[in-house]
């Protein structure tokens, strides 16, 4: 009854409840201001209203994906919404950022009502470009798995999740 | 750099079942449960650690540390356990160590009546956001009760509920909990949390994890 794995995605249940195990082929760095994201750390709300910065590796010719989701919307208890689509941005260029992409889905921060949701990131990589797309219908009930096998995008090349959870309203004493 | 690793899991790929805990509708659908009696978990409560010094009307001259004479008032039962008792539980003959070996009853800094409300308050609160975040020892303490808990609600008799409802604060939470345990964890043997190291907390270094309901 020990330790699984050490992965941090593993263990974190990022793999299993949004994708499934994959090999990192591609570095992405997320930066939400001056904070470097690291799988599992803790971002406030306050501090990710606006998109973050994310850095790919990767030649230019390639061309990428990155979506944005919440598995534990609205409680981690409970998670009935799973899963709470925050930002699909498409054809990214390899080596650049998300600014050069066309952001399907206008970027919305964590406002996590209960708990502590965890917020991934996944980077797929695709095979073509996509272009224009359809906003799915609703955010709530986004299936990543579902996303990637429509979009034809295959496994993940790079994820990495962050913790977040309401902020007091007044500053604690 | 996060530090991560797992204390308690097991690994299964059960699909992720849509758990409805509408508490309103299960407040108003369930009937009215009369106040909780006599319901009480018990824990086995700490060797004590006073000094018993032997009648001076024994044979040995000296007191000793290794014992009570066996008076019959002073010798409780081995298996008598209980917060509601007087006695102090005498499980090694009365001996008193110098050390820590074999005990295994966190004591998180704290007198047992605190102690006790604390883990009765973390568990209430791990049932009702699924996830939270304190100190490792404290979260490897609430380990044993989480599971205790789900394993009453699996059970799931009068009896069984009533316990719940003794231990954890809010009633809704054990009554939500009773309702959605069987489709949740009815596969699952044992082992309904996980535990994740992470950072150290800025004011006191204190070491960090998330708990959480597997």
């Amino acid at each position: 009854m020990m330790a699984a794995s050490v992965d941090p995605l593993v263990v974190g249940r990022v793999i299993g409840d949004v994708v499934d195990m994959f090999i990192p082929s591609v570095g992405m760095s997320v930066y939400f201001g001056p904070k470097h994201v690291t799988n599992g750390c803790d971002i406030k709300p306050s501090m990710a209203i606006n998109p973050p910065k994310v850095t790919l590796t990767g030649n230019m010719d390639n061309l990428y994906t990155l979506v944005m989701t919440d598995p534990d919307a609205p409680s981690p208890s409970e998670p009935s919404m799973r899963e709470l689509i925050h930002w699909i941005v498409v054809d990214i260029p390899g080596g650049t950022n998300p600014k050069r992409g066309k952001e399907i889905l206008p970027y919305i921060g964590p406002k996590p009502p209960v708990g502590i949701h965890r917020y991934i990131l996944v980077l797929f990589e695709q095979k073509g470009p996509i272009g224009m797309v359809e906003q799915p219908t609703s955010r709530v009930s986004f299936n990543t798995r579902y996303f990637a096998s429509q979009m034809n995008l295959g496994l993940p090349v790079a994820t990495v999740y962050f913790n977040s959870q309401k902020e007091p309203q007044a500053k604690r004493r | 750099m996060a530090n991560v690793a797992v204390m308690a899991t097991t690994n299964n790929n059960h699909p992720t079942t849509t758990s409805r805990w509408n508490m309103s509708s299960l407040r108003s659908s369930l009937p009215p449960i009369p106040p909780t009696s006599a319901s009480s978990l018990r824990f086995t409560r700490p060797s004590p650690t006073t000094l018993r010094i032997s009648r001076v009307k024994s044979q040995s001259l000296l007191p000793s540390f290794t014992g009570l004479r066996p008076l019959p008032i002073f010798a409780p039962p081995s298996e008598f356990s209980g917060f509601d008792h007087g006695f102090t539980v005498i499980d090694n003959g009365g001996r008193v160590y110098a050390m820590r070996h074999g005990r295994k009853v966190p004591k998180l800094n704290r007198p047992p009546d605190q102690r006790k409300a604390l883990i009765r308050g973390l568990t209430t609160q791990l049932l009702k956001y699924g996830r939270i975040k304190t100190t490792r020892a404290r979260a490897s303490a609430i380990r044993k009760y989480v599971d205790k808990m789900i394993t009453l609600a699996k059970d799931g008799s009068l009896h069984k509920r009533r316990q719940a409802l003794g231990f954890i604060y809010e009633k809704q939470i054990v009554h939500a909990l009773f309702a959605e345990v069987q489709e949740r964890y009815g596969e699952r043997n044992g082992g309904y949390t996980r535990i994740i190291r992470t950072l150290p907390r800025r004011g006191d270094n204190a070491p960090m994890a998330y708990i959480e309901l597997v």
